[in-house]
């Protein structure tokens, strides 16, 4: 799965630190989102998505792979 | 994410203290006068020596029992991911061991000694250095 956490955050101006604490998560968490190397849970994807204001859809695409 | 059956973060702390304080009771045992009895003296279940091994034994596996089962700081849905992975290869790596211990050894009192540390200790090692491995990735600020 992708995302586009990093340009959504970049377009909000908010740190991975300003997210991780919107959703309750610790800075870790977003990292490794971002980096594609974890998958969230549903809840934390639709929290994620929430923040920015966009759909699930909108944040998290399906891979190739997947 | 709720993460049942923890206990508080400080619990941690305790417990390498635990850990810590039984380590040279146990190395100066014989300065202590706790070593494993030569005569008939102190057998039994009520036995000095059998009372020694018990406390020492149970102080550190309740030591490494709270250091692998503390909450962390901010838990979350990764930490809990990652506690059951470690905790599977310590599962793993505790077998794999006892199967050899039991095949290649007849010591079976040691073999129970190993079955009772190995797999906290590989656990507690495990998941601390792939949150080690986690902080150290993180970028200064992103």
């Amino acid at each position: 799965m992708k995302n586009n956490i990093r340009v959504e955050r970049a377009i909000k101006n908010i740190t991975q630190g300003d997210l991780a604490e919107q959703v309750g998560v610790s800075r870790q968490t977003i990292n490794t989102i971002e980096s594609n190397k974890y998958v969230p849970s549903t809840v934390l994807a639709l929290k994620i998505a929430r923040v920015f204001g966009k759909p699930m859809e909108e944040v998290f695409m399906l891979e190739e792979s997947d | 994410m709720k993460s049942r059956f923890l206990f508080p973060y400080w619990c941690r702390y305790l417990g390498y203290a635990l850990f810590l304080v039984h380590v040279p009771i146990v190395m100066f045992r014989t300065e202590l006068g706790f070593d494993k009895p030569e005569g008939q003296a102190s057998h039994g279940i009520f036995g000095t020596y059998h009372i020694f091994f018990m406390a020492t034994t149970l102080l550190m596996a309740l030591g490494l029992f709270l250091a692998a089962f503390s909450k962390e700081k901010i838990e979350d849905e990764q930490i809990s991911q990652l506690r059951l992975d470690s905790l599977q290869w310590a599962i793993y790596l505790n077998y794999v061991l006892l199967i050899i211990g039991l095949v290649l050894t007849t010591d079976t009192e040691h073999i129970l000694f190993l079955n009772l540390i190995v797999p906290l200790v590989f656990f507690i090692i495990r998941f601390r250095w792939v949150i080690f491995r986690l902080n150290r990735s993180l970028p200064k600020e992103g």
